[in-house]
This record gives C-alpha cells, sequence and structure tokens, in this order.
C-alpha cells in the first residue's frame, strides 16, 4: 500500500462549477497532475448545498469526467469546503514546562495543544481544522520548541468549525459515488497554499479566493495560518448588482457586460463613453454607459475587501503582511481588481500564481482551491526548498488536520 | 372638502376639523437647518411660518428671519454646541419654554436639522417632542453629513437619527451623498450645500402646495396626518419633475431616478402613500390617471393612496410630483387601534383604473411577520430572492452594494 501508486480527486463543489483534479501520489511524495473533470454547478448558491440531487448528479458527473480523463479509478477524495455557516474561534493554552532541566519534552507539546483544543463547540457544530498558531516559547516565537530549553509552553489554535449537516451534505454527495472522502480542507487553506510559497507564508500574506458564491480568506503569518473566513459574496453578487442596476431582466447579459466591461476601480468618467449591451446590433440591443457598470463593480469590489478586513480586526496589520494581497478565484479575473485590493488593504497587491510546475491548463484562477487540496496534503512543498525542517511539522500538520467527519 | 374617501373612512381626529386656519411652521435646529429655513424665505411662500433655533448666537444673528431662538445660553453662552450633540440635547432642555413657546399652537412643524453635527443632532429630537406635546404633527427632514465630513460625524448622525425617529411622525433622512449623485463633477461645496438645501426646499414646498393651493382634487390637514398613523416607521419620499412634449412620463421617470428613493433606507412598497401632483393647466384628468396608475403600481398595490393635484397657472407644459409613503414596519403605535382597522379597498386606486385585488387586511396587523420584508424589499435582491438572508453589520450583503449606498447609476 504504501509503495502503490495512490490516485486522489480533489473536488470542489463550487457555486458555479464542481472541478475535480486527480492527482496520483507516488510513494506520498511526489504528485503529478494526471486528471480533470469539471461541469457547471446546480443546487449550490453561495457555497451551500441547497438542491441536494441536481448537485450530486453535476459532482458525479465531474468525477466522471475526471475518471474517464486520468484513466483510472480515483482512490480517494479530497473535500473543499465553503459556505457562510463555517465560523471560527481562536484559542489559547500554555502550560509549564514539566522536566527539571527546562527541557521541552514530547509529552509536553501533546499536553498543550490538547489544552487548546479543548473547547467545547455549540450544539450541532463540528470542526473542520484546527489551525495551529506558531508556539511561543517563554513568549518568544518558536517554531518548533522540543528539546529547546524554557519554562513556559503557549499555543494558539484558530479552530474553524461548520454546521454539522452541511459538511455531512458535502460528504453524502461523494459518498453517492461509492468514493471515500479523505479530507475536508477549507477552501481558503487549500487556495492559500497554492498561491503561497513557504516564505510568503512566513513574511505575512493575505490570500482572497473570489469565488462565484463566496470569498474566502486566509492571513498567514509567521509561516502558519493565523485567521480564515469567508464572506459569502462572490462573482455572482457583481452580476446579480449589474443586473438590478442597468435593469437587464438577464444574468447571462449582465454575466458578460462584468466580463467584458467590469473594472475593480470606477475610472471612466466620460457619460458619453456607452458599450453595446449585446454587441451583435440585433433586436433589443442597447448602449449602456461604461461608467454605470464600473461604478457598481467598484462600489461591489471595495465593499467585499472591506467587509473581509473588518471580519480580519485587529489582527490585520498592514506592517506585517509583507507579502501583500493575493488575489485568486474566478472573479478575480475583474479589471483592475489589485488595485482595489491595494487601496483598501494598504499593502501591494496581486494576482495569485500557481507553482511554475502546474500546468497551462490548470493555471486559471479557478482552479487554485482543487489544485491547493492535493498540495495542502503533499506535506512538504513541490520546491523542495526550505523543507530541511519540515518532517515533524509536516506530521504534526497531518495529525491535526485529520478529518473529523 | 371633496375628498375620495367615505367620511368613516378616514381617522380623522374631530379638533383638525374645524374651521380656523392651519398653522403650519417650518423650523430650522442648527447651522445646516437655519441655512435651508434661510433659503426657504427666499420663495415667499404664504401663510408659513419660518423660525430658526440655534445655540450659536452669532450664526443666528446673521439669519434674514423674523423668528430666532438663541437655546443653551447657560450652556454654550451664546457659542455652538461644537459638534457635541449632548451638548445640543442640554442646551434644547435648558430652554424648553422658549421652545414650547415657538411650536405653540400649531398644527404641523416641518424641522429642519442637519445630523452630525451637536445642535441639529441634539437638539432636533427635543424641539420635536415638544412640538408633538403642543398637538402638531411633527415632519423632520434630516439632511445627512457628506461622507467627505468624516466617519465621526456620519456616526453621530446615525445615533442623532434614531433619536429623532422616536419622537417624529416622520423622518426623511436626505443623504447629502446621494443628492450629489446628480450633480456635476467639479462642483463646489458651496453649491454641494446649496443643492443639497434645495432638495428640502421642494419637498417643503411640495407639502405646501398641497395644503393652500386649491386644485382639482384637494388634500387636507387630516388626510396628510392620516398617512402618518404611527411614529418611528420608515418613510419614503420622492420628487419628480417634468416638462416637454410628455411632461408626465417625464415627471414619472425623473421620479423613478430620483436619489432619493435609490437608498435602500426607503421601502419601495409602502402601507399609505400620499401623492401631489402639480401642473399647468393642461394637466389633464387622462395624465393624472397615467400617472396614479404608474405609482401605485410602483409603490405597492395593497398602500392606501391619497392623491391631491394642483394646478399652477405658473407652470404650464411641467409636471411635478411629491410622493409620501409611511410604513408600519418598526413603527409604534400612536394613534388608536381603531384607525388600523380593516379597510376596504382604498376607492382611489380604484378610480385609477388599476385592476387592484381587494386588500384583505392590513398589513398593520402582523408588524412581526413583515420585520423582514421591509427594507430588505425582495424584489431588489433579484437573483438571490429566495435564499437565506446574508447580513454582516446590519446590511443584507445581498443586496447590491450600490442600492445600499445610494449610487445613482445613470443610465
Amino acid at each position: 500500500m504504501l509503495f502503490r501508486n495512490k490516485l486522489v480527486g480533489a473536488v470542489e463543489i463550487g457555486t458555479s462549477k464542481v472541478t475535480v483534479i486527480v492527482g496520483q501520489f507516488a510513494r506520498g511524495r511526489s504528485l503529478s497532475l494526471v486528471g480533470l473533470g469539471e461541469c457547471p454547478s446546480r443546487g449550490v448558491v453561495k457555497g451551500s448545498v441547497t438542491d441536494f440531487k441536481a448537485a450530486s448528479d453535476c459532482v458525479h458527473h465531474a468525477l466522471e469526467l475526471a475518471e474517464h480523463s486520468a484513466g483510472a479509478r480515483i482512490d480517494e477524495v479530497h473535500l473543499a469546503q465553503s459556505g457562510a455557516h463555517l465560523d471560527g474561534f481562536q484559542n489559547e493554552a500554555e502550560v509549564r514546562v514539566s522536566a527539571a532541566d527546562n527541557m521541552v519534552s514530547a509529552l509536553d507539546m501533546d499536553n498543550v495543544c490538547r489544552l487548546a483544543k479543548s473547547k467545547q463547540l455549540p450544539e450541532g457544530r463540528t470542526v473542520i481544522h484546527h489551525l495551529r498558531r506558531p508556539f511561543r516559547l517563554d513568549g518568544r516565537l518558536v517554531p518548533d520548541p522540543e528539546h529547546l530549553d524554557g519554562r513556559r509552553r503557549e499555543v494558539g489554535y484558530w479552530t474553524v468549525h461548520g454546521d454539522e449537516s452541511r459538511v455531512a451534505d458535502h460528504i453524502h454527495v461523494i459518498r453517492g459515488f461509492n468514493v471515500r472522502v479523505e479530507e475536508l480542507i477549507l477552501s481558503s487553506l487549500a487556495s492559500g497554499e497554492a498561491m503561497t510559497t513557504p516564505d510568503d507564508r512566513q513574511h505575512g500574506a493575505l490570500v482572497l479566493d473570489i469565488g462565484a458564491g463566496t470569498t474566502d480568506f486566509v492571513l498567514y503569518r509567521d509561516g502558519c495560518a493565523l485567521l480564515t473566513g469567508v464572506v459569502p459574496v462572490g462573482g455572482q453578487h457583481f452580476t446579480n448588482d449589474l443586473s438590478l442596476g442597468l435593469r437587464l431582466n438577464n444574468q447571462d447579459q449582465a454575466e458578460k457586460l462584468k466580463q467584458h466591461h467590469g473594472s475593480a476601480v470606477a475610472v471612466s468618467r466620460d457619460r458619453a463613453d456607452k458599450v453595446w449591451l449585446n454587441g451583435n446590433l440585433a433586436l433589443g440591443d442597447r448602449q449602456l454607459p461604461r461608467a454605470a457598470i464600473e461604478q457598481i463593480t467598484a462600489a461591489r469590489t471595495r465593499e467585499l475587501f472591506e467587509v473581509v478586513r473588518k471580519k480580519l480586526g485587529a489582527n490585520y496589520e498592514p506592517e506585517r503582511i509583507a507579502a501583500g494581497v493575493i488575489l485568486t478565484g474566478g472573479a478575480s479575473r475583474l479589471a483592475a481588481v489589485t488595485d482595489a485590493a491595494a487601496q483598501v488593504f494598504d499593502v501591494p497587491a496581486r494576482l495569485g500564481e500557481p507553482p511554475a510546475w502546474v500546468g497551462d491548463h490548470l493555471r486559471a484562477p479557478g482552479y487554485s482551491t482543487a489544485l491547493g487540496l492535493l498540495l495542502h496534503n503533499l506535506g512538504t512543498p513541490p520546491e523542495g526548498s526550505a523543507a530541511a525542517r519540515r518532517p515533524t511539522a509536516g506530521g504534526l500538520f497531518r495529525k491535526l488536520f485529520s478529518v473529523r467527519s | 372638502m371633496e375628498n375620495h374617501f367615505p367620511p368613516g373612512d378616514l381617522p380623522l381626529a374631530p379638533k383638525i376639523l374645524t374651521d380656523r386656519t392651519l398653522a403650519v411652521k417650518v423650523i430650522g435646529v442648527g447651522g445646516a437647518g437655519t441655512n435651508a429655513v434661510d433659503r426657504l424665505k427666499m420663495e415667499s411662500l404664504d401663510r408659513l411660518q419660518l423660525a430658526a433655533i440655534d445655540t450659536d448666537h452669532q450664526a443666528l444673528s446673521a439669519s434674514p428671519l423674523q423668528e430666532k431662538i438663541v437655546i443653551g445660553s447657560a450652556v454654550t453662552h451664546g457659542l455652538s454646541a461644537g459638534g457635541d450633540p449632548a451638548l445640543g440635547h442640554d442646551a434644547a432642555e435648558g430652554d424648553t419654554e422658549k421652545i414650547a413657546a415657538a411650536v405653540k399652537g400649531c398644527d404641523l412643524v416641518f424641522l429642519i436639522a442637519g445630523l452630525g453635527g451637536g445642535t441639529g443632532g441634539g437638539a432636533a429630537p427635543v424641539v420635536a417632542k415638544l412640538a408633538a406635546q403642543a398637538g402638531a404633527l411633527v415632519i423632520a427632514f434630516c439632511p445627512l453629513p457628506f461622507s467627505f465630513e468624516g466617519g465621526r460625524r456620519l456616526k453621530q448622525a446615525d445615533e442623532s437619527l434614531r433619536a429623532i425617529r422616536q419622537t417624529c411622525d416622520a423622518v426623511i433622512p436626505l443623504p447629502n451623498d446621494a443628492l450629489l449623485q446628480a450633480a456635476a463633477p467639479g462642483e463646489t461645496t458651496l453649491n454641494a450645500f446649496a443643492r443639497a438645501d434645495e432638495w428640502i426646499g421642494r419637498a417643503i414646498k411640495g407639502v405646501w402646495a398641497m395644503l393652500f393651493r386649491t386644485g382639482l382634487i384637494n388634500v387636507d390637514f387630516a388626510s396628510l396626518s392620516s398617512v402618518f398613523p404611527s411614529r418611528g416607521g420608515k418613510t419614503l419620499f420622492g420628487l419628480g419633475s417634468g416638462e416637454g412634449a410628455d411632461p408626465a412620463a417625464a415627471a414619472l421617470e425623473s421620479l423613478r431616478l430620483c436619489p432619493l428613493l435609490a437608498t435602500a433606507e426607503s421601502a419601495k412598497k409602502v402601507d399609505r402613500l400620499l401623492v401631489h401632483l402639480t401642473g399647468g393647466a393642461d394637466l389633464t384628468m387622462e395624465r393624472v390617471n397615467g400617472i396614479m396608475t404608474a405609482l401605485t403600481a410602483q409603490f405597492g398595490r395593497d398602500a392606501h393612496v391619497i392623491m391631491g393635484a394642483v394646478i399652477d397657472e405658473a407652470l404650464p407644459g411641467r409636471v411635478e410630483i411629491v410622493v409620501l409613503g409611511t410604513s408600519e414596519q418598526g413603527a409604534t403605535s400612536r394613534r388608536p387601534l381603531s384607525a388600523q382597522r380593516p379597510r376596504p379597498a382604498p376607492a382611489a386606486t380604484a378610480t385609477t383604473g388599476g385592476s387592484t385585488p381587494p386588500v384583505s387586511a392590513t398589513t398593520a396587523a402582523k408588524p412581526a411577520q413583515d420585520e423582514f420584508a421591509f427594507g430588505g424589499d425582495t424584489a431588489s435582491r433579484g437573483y438571490f430572492d429566495n435564499t437565506e438572508r446574508n447580513l454582516f453589520e446590519g446590511q443584507d450583503l445581498d443586496v447590491p452594494t450600490w442600492q445600499r449606498q445610494g449610487l445613482k447609476i445613470v443610465l
């Protein structure tokens, strides 16, 4: 088993599409992407399954396509989690180092981690992740305190929890295809993993994945994920704003206008600058002012970023986000979106780039979550650089992120 | 009085039906309020009394008005409240006799108070309370600060707005930002404030014309007060004017684009709607009918509609529309319950030719259920109509941002 190549399907049940990327793990170390299946999703609104039957049908279809393109059965699935029902809290714990010589032992480590995670959850909630923040030993930040000398050990966790039934819905959709869900991974963490290097995470970075129905964000600092969150606003909101604001009765028309003429920053001031609605000069085609389109999309973008910033609260300190804001997700293709992000977050912003080895057909921003689902599990970063210390950390990481379905 | 309603239909208080003349007073509170009243003075509307209340002696002495009241001499020594609503409040509380004397005997008080500052925000709720105690119907116009005036003023304005809603029959917030949308780029600050005042002027002039001019269809004071049966509810207010080949259509179009109606604050469906039309001698019944049909369709077919139309010889080929609507949500009942008993379909809607379904029960009977329907008017959520509400800090994020922020989208 250990030496067999394992086929893992990374499944993201998104609001606009279902993506399945098949990765082949050789000896649990190296990863190659061998298959892709995707289809427009139905029965998913703002990241949550609302119509089980419809959602199942399209997820199963995407899984079939993926297996077909990989040419083999998928052994297990890593499933992305998003949606407004996710919530998080932080919890901290500290222990005195027990040994007489003040050397931190593995037992101390276990103790403090268990204490920090012991917070009770409200009824009907289930833990998705315990995200460990860096250890502190006598107040000083240490990546791995074992065998170090100190008196007081502290650790903080960001615990992400979600509605039990919503999470179960997602898992049942996959189980219906008769394949095991090995891991549940937060969409934001997955995208974050795909879009940042360990260096970015060390320096501090904010990753925003703007999908169709939700915006998932994760804040990295000191190499660890400090905070994650979901804002149930995405590309569809931009489209809806446009269709109401421009009085269009067709979401498709609004969607097209958004893609071609939308902008995250209102640039056009010229009221005479107009664009055609359909561009085919047929009956019903009319002209719309570009300024109006930009005004609507810019207002939404700005508000979205402001909501994220408010949700981060005091944890967001621009001076500690040296790697800046990294944007990804399908809706990040909006023009000038990095300018708007830079304005709101007061740090440089850029569009996320997947690792260099990812093939061209998977480099679109819409794939970053699915890619991250595979990378997340890889333990070691694919570049192999800066990995010297990782084995221990990776092992612990894996333990912490084990499935709690 | 000619009226479209059978007399038993309206919650008329007998004392307002006596034949004494109607006393209507416009009171400006604070700097912004005084400025707006000063501007109204130039319109020289007869039978409209004007007064100003301020803590700032110097600013008040520059005003051309006759009735000027300095309040809070003991608190501020004739200087302004310095942007502190608590100080403004204390100033008004300290001079209640002066204010009570000013509002004595008024039937209708228009309060103009710029919120965000000290006197306007702090004293206006007190003035409103005293006016209401004196038996007047109080309608407040509250310009809200421009965003460029800073977050603190916006926050204060928000708090003051809440306070003033408790004591007035109707509060019409006028977000200066929204009024600015119509402004040309490069407009000076002075013009921007003048434009905001102009909106208040138009509003008050509209209501004044409604009450004092006789015309095609009269609206009397009792009908006006019946629009405001309760306190603390939200008020919808919009103005439109049009001229040209088809002034009625142009006015409707202008009303549709009215920035005051674009804010999420204003409900799109109301329980009571007062419509007032002013037009030239060429205003035909046919046009009135057309406008009313369009308006009832837009603001709620089930609404209790009161309409008035006035002919102004000075406005040939021009139509002006004033709409005032109220909704039950968030309101505390002021008048006896009998005023809110189920009514048959209002005759006015029937005459407009719409196939109005009979009103089965007033919405007043089930305020708890409507609480959510209000403000988050389902129509404005579009694609997200049937999904859970997406609340963040009291705002529904599914409602378009431009709508909540009151951006005017020029098409």
